[in-house]
């Protein structure tokens, strides 16, 4: 089990004990990656995407996410946080954004980094650089929801060309960060921890496991719903004049704030990991013609409806909206714009590493076998009742075919088809 | 020998279930682990032959063969025909109604696309039998599509 942990790190985890077997995160599943063992839902490793639809979904609060805590602070000399921008959107009542981002730094932290710095950056690099690159496969997709990337690389890896090169904003901003911190405090790489405030779960396993890149300069991680009990106690005092956001960067995490201000008329802005999924059938088929730039986030909403998130997705949309408006626009200098693209033509803040496909999908390795154990699954399929009930601990009576052909979840037992037969046996009387 | 056959059946007008047989398709093909290009050309190929059924024909069928050499689709449909299958595979040749064509379908492009996407492509057909096509993309190492 610990091997497995390591090889496949993710941050979404079963409490075991709070699990009833009750089968709704196995019908939620985008990639089939739960099974029932035992009553229990485990979650298979090498096909789990980190989205969080378990999460949501559970009644039982059993499936959740492993974050860093707060005592990770003590472990460096100079501290900066990074909070998502989704975080503007908790607050009920009129907080103001300055209020909000006092309270954070009252956690403990030396200095607060704002992730607009690289919403910012992104637009302008999309806009002036790769969207102008007539050789960039079309169309482009969004680099910044690491669900999405990861579905595209286990079910889309036809689609891996079409990624935007570039970093997500969180990343950008802490190396940013961290960069301008050694130069003003003389500490090392090393004494400065940048910490993200996080409304996903599927980030937390991206500073672990980066794709795209080699490593990570976030050293730690946050949940939301663990500072936003933090901040509670400490807004309404001595607020300090913390924000640089405008408009453009603070509506970016809201679905749609990443192709709107690119100022093309070919964008689709798709929320939701299953109608992301939909729309990336259409592009691998050719069917979206046309279309030049795609904006898939996993989560409905956007960032807002992430997994780590307290509020409501469309409260926090409408919050963060009323707040974008008293900010300033983004009127980038051409100078700043062509510093940005240096930026990203350099590697310091582009993708540079390949992001491989995963065929975590296929029966077998040689097409031979995977033939011979497709056979097994049709006949077998014959025989099954069809209705998906997910009590054997499979998601579909398909995937427990699967399964059974490929070996694993031996002990899974058809009820449906116990109970046929064993009707059958009865004695007419 | 291993290989396997699917058979679906494709309605005439059922715009709402099109494309259901090609998403099969594709899904299949990624099972088994056949290279991602080949399950493109394929399902793209498979969906044009599935839109053909239900626009222009009274139904049919697809059917999906594989064997460890060769990726097989067969449409067969139970009419009109093809009058002219040359002028049919010129690029923008279509007999599709107005109506189809407001729908995005019909641009004159089936064809022409199942040509681009296979290594090779049978079509029999005269008015009145139906149409027959074959639609063939070689699994050989090396030979990954565009």
């Amino acid at each position: 089990m610990n091997k497995m942990k390591e090889k496949y790190f993710h941050s979404v985890v079963l409490d075991a004990d709070r699990c009833v077997g009750c089968t709704s995160c196995l019908k939620v599943c985008p990639t089939e990656a739960i099974r029932l063992k035992e009553g229990k839902a485990c979650i298979i490793g090498e096909k789990c995407i980190d989205c969080g639809e378990c999460i949501r979904i559970c009644p039982n609060h059993a499936k959740n996410a492993v974050t860093d805590s707060k005592e990770i602070l003590k472990n460096y000399k100079y501290t900066i946080a990074i909070p998502s921008l989704v975080l503007y959107g908790q607050f009920r009542g009129n907080v103001g954004i300055n209020e909000m981002l006092t309270a954070v730094k009252k956690i403990g932290f030396d200095e607060i980094f704002e992730a607009s710095v690289g919403t910012e950056i992104i637009t302008n690099v999309i806009k002036n650089h790769i969207l102008r690159n007539p050789e960039k496969k079309r169309p482009i997709i969004n680099s910044s929801c690491p669900a999405a990337l990861r579905l595209i690389q286990i079910r889309f890896p036809e689609l891996l060309p079409n990624i935007a090169d570039i970093e997500t904003p969180v990343e950008i901003a802490a190396r940013l960060a961290k960069a301008e911190a050694v130069r003003r405090t003389g500490f090392s790489m090393e004494e400065i921890g940048v910490i993200y405030i996080s409304p996903c779960t599927a980030r937390m396993t991206s500073v672990k496991h980066p794709i795209g890149i080699k490593k990570s300069y976030i050293d730690g991680v946050l949940s939301m719903k663990d500072v936003y009990g933090m901040m509670l106690r400490n807004l309404g005092s001595n607020t300090e004049d913390l924000t640089r956001s405008t408009k453009e960067s603070l509506l970016w995490p809201i679905i749609g704030g990443q192709g709107e201000p690119l100022g093309i008329k070919n964008y689709l802005a798709v929320d939701g990991i299953h109608e992301v999924i939909k729309i990336l059938e259409e592009i691998e088929m050719d069917k979206l013609e046309g279309l030049e730039f795609f904006e898939g986030m996993a989560c409905v909403g956007g960032c807002v409806g992430g997994p780590l998130t307290i509020e409501n997705p469309f409260i926090a949309r409408r919050r963060m909206k009323t707040l974008a408006k008293g900010l300033p626009d983004s009127n980038p200098s051409d100078e700043e714009i062509k510093g940005q693209i240096e930026m990203y033509k350099s590697g310091f803040i582009r993708l540079t590493e390949a992001i491989e496909p995963k065929a975590v999908m296929r029966l077998d390795d040689d097409i031979c076998k995977s033939i011979k154990k497709m056979e097994k699954i049709k006949e077998m399929l014959k025989d099954l009742p069809g209705i998906d009930c997910g009590v054997c601990g499979a998601p579909t009576c398909k995937a427990f075919a699967e399964d059974i052909v490929k070996g694993e979840n031996r002990n899974a037992v058809c009820i449906v088809k116990t109970m046929k037969s064993f009707n059958k046996e009865k004695p007419q009387s | 020998m291993e290989d396997i056959k699917y058979v679906f059946d494709v309605k005439k007008d059922d715009f709402v279930r099109a494309g259901e047989t090609s998403s099969k398709v594709k899904k299949i093909l990624r099972e088994l682990g056949i290279d991602s290009s080949i399950i493109r050309k394929i399902s793209i190929a498979a969906y044009e032959a599935e839109m053909n059924i239900v626009i222009h024909s009274t139904g049919g069928q697809i059917v999906l063969e594989i064997t460890p050499g060769v990726i097989r689709i067969t449409a067969n449909d139970r009419g009109p025909g093809i009058a002219d299958v040359e002028l049919a595979m010129k690029e923008g040749y279509s007999t599709a109604t107005d109506r189809v064509r407001e729908m995005g379908f019909g641009a004159g492009m089936g064809l022409p696309n199942m040509k681009r996407c296979s290594d090779r492509l049978y079509v029999t057909s005269s008015e009145g039998t139906g149409t027959h096509i074959v639609i063939e993309v070689d699994l050989k190492a090396g030979e990954q599509g565009e």
